[in-house]
């Protein structure tokens, strides 16, 4: 009996928790209330992620065809080319670019029309099954870090960013946390009852939103920090 | 009688009903505190970041214009050649090789290792007459060490008065090539391998009049202009070499045939 309680509780929590946050805002602000709805809300979740998925499958595919034009011509991947903007020690080239034995933006290929389907499909009122989500965001989590790798790979070791490279860096993010949204406000994740309340209400903070902006403002920072005094 | 206890019973519920409602005010107080100092810290630490940001970008922009940049007359060395290449070898060599190279160019080095040695060996046999320009468009690949400058005017420094040592420096500039991306080998280390090559004391003490930046600058944009894409670029006899550069073997057959031909 209580555990039903429970679940009822939480159920009926978000909602309430999510118009008590906008409430409090329209007191102070009216504009800022709308717009925090509209953050939480499935048109503005999915359509940010189809919109970072599709970006990320343009991003994929221009490194795609670079990979294929590389591996029919290695003479103009052994060279240190002059009008190439980061020149050599370009990441096409090195061994974490195809760490699977292929290029790795392959795997963007396969990995974004999926999410472009999931997205186009939520936006159409679709409703996937709570282990298909989860299972998403394990899939996804699993990109995101790799993403990462690479990121760190080309600013540390290789020492040189392509700009496409960051590109899908920023979208891969991007679709993380749009999924991560997604799937904590829907209870997707097989949390335990009392972290997926926390996480909900920080979510309804907005402070996912936060993190975020924190994280992305970090990244740029560094790559701005480390490469723009250098084409001063 | 029967209400007396149903009484104490709704007054026990108000009374648990309202202890709840306490506790849930104070959780409620409790997570606003939390999100109201998240959101201040988080939005304290972006306008940090922004602001570092700012601030080492303007002072690179300031110290970059503080840096004079070392200019003066455009010294070429006794074995430069109007084209911008430092000339080893005999003049009645039958064969003229040409490369262009950076010092920081990670496929030079590899063009290096696989070839120096037969190069080296053509050259002392008097095959070939080998024509270096040495090129500095990575500057911007050594952490503002400017490291492909650096490497080249050392490299002609030795090369104007000793060719022999500076043979064996470039090779050795190579073996020891550093990191792409990293600060380069420092002066020190400059001096060291020059040293090692068999340069005297003070050809390498005269590396730090960057004597020959001037000619270095100039030479990297004549190789542009006469339409240099990449490095390494090989030429023997003046047409493009396009066979493989990074296995010994294939530029040694292709300097064989055109000393034969000839």
């Amino acid at each position: 009996m209580p555990e039903v309680t429970a679940v009822i509780d939480a159920d009926a929590e978000m909602p309430g928790d999510a118009s008590d946050a906008s409430g409090e805002a329209e007191g102070q602000r009216p504009g800022m209330g709308r717009l925090r709805r509209l953050r939480q809300s499935n048109g503005w979740i999915f359509g940010t992620m189809l919109f970072s998925a599709l970006l990320s499958l343009t991003a994929s595919f221009v490194l795609s065809v670079d990979a294929v034009v590389l591996a029919a011509d290695p003479q103009a991947a052994l060279a240190c080319n002059i009008n190439a903007v980061l020149s050599c020690g370009t990441v096409g080239a090195s061994w974490q670019a195809s760490l699977f034995g292929f290029p790795n933006a392959f795997l963007g290929l396969v990995a974004e029309p999926v999410v472009i389907t999931v997205a186009v499909a939520s936006l159409g009122g679709v409703r996937f099954p709570r282990w298909f989500m989860f299972a998403a965001q394990i899939v996804y989590t699993l990109g995101l870090i790799f993403a990462y790798w690479l990121f760190f790979q080309a600013f540390f070791v290789i020492g040189a960013l392509c700009p496409w490279c960051l590109l899908v860096t920023l979208s891969t993010t991007l679709v993380f946390t749009s999924l991560t949204h997604v799937n904590i406000r829907d209870g997707n994740l097989y949390l335990p009852q009392s972290v997926s309340r926390v996480a909900r209400s920080l979510i309804a903070h907005d402070l996912d939103l936060l993190l975020v902006t924190l994280w992305l403002v970090g990244v740029t920072a560094m790559v701005v920090i480390k490469y723009v005094p250098l084409m001063l | 009688m029967p209400k007396q206890p149903t009484s104490t019973k709704s007054g026990q519920a108000r009374e648990a009903l309202r202890r709840r409602q306490q506790q849930q005010a104070a959780a409620d107080r409790r997570l606003r505190i939390i999100v109201r100092t998240a959101w201040i810290a988080g939005i304290t630490a972006i306008a940090v970041i922004l602001g570092v940001t700012i601030w080492t970008v303007a002072n690179a922009r300031s110290s970059g214009s503080a840096a004079p940049p070392v200019s003066g007359p455009v010294i070429v060395p006794p074995n430069g050649t109007d084209a911008g290449a430092v000339r080893f070898g005999q003049d009645g060599a039958p064969v003229t090789v040409t490369v262009y190279a950076d010092f920081m160019c990670p496929f030079c080095g590899q063009f290096e290792r696989a070839n120096g040695e037969a190069l080296q060996s053509a050259v002392a046999a008097g095959t070939v007459k080998l024509e270096v320009h040495p090129m500095a468009f990575l500057d911007a690949q050594s952490a503002g060490s400017k490291y492909s400058t650096r490497a080249a005017n050392a490299f002609i420094t030795v090369a104007s008065s000793d060719p022999d040592a500076a043979l064996r420096f470039n090779q050795l500039l190579f073996a020891n090539q550093p990191a792409e991306g990293s600060s380069g080998l420092s002066d020190d280390r400059l001096a060291a391998l020059a040293t090692q090559a068999g340069a005297s004391a003070d050809v390498v003490a005269s590396f730090k009049e960057q004597r020959f930046v001037p000619w270095v600058n100039q030479l990297t944009q004549q190789a542009f202009d006469s339409g240099v894409t990449g490095t390494p670029t090989v030429k023997i006899n003046g047409q493009p070499f396009t066979g493989d550069l990074y296995t010994p073997g294939p530029l040694a057959n292709a300097i064989q045939q055109a000393a034969s031909g000839a």
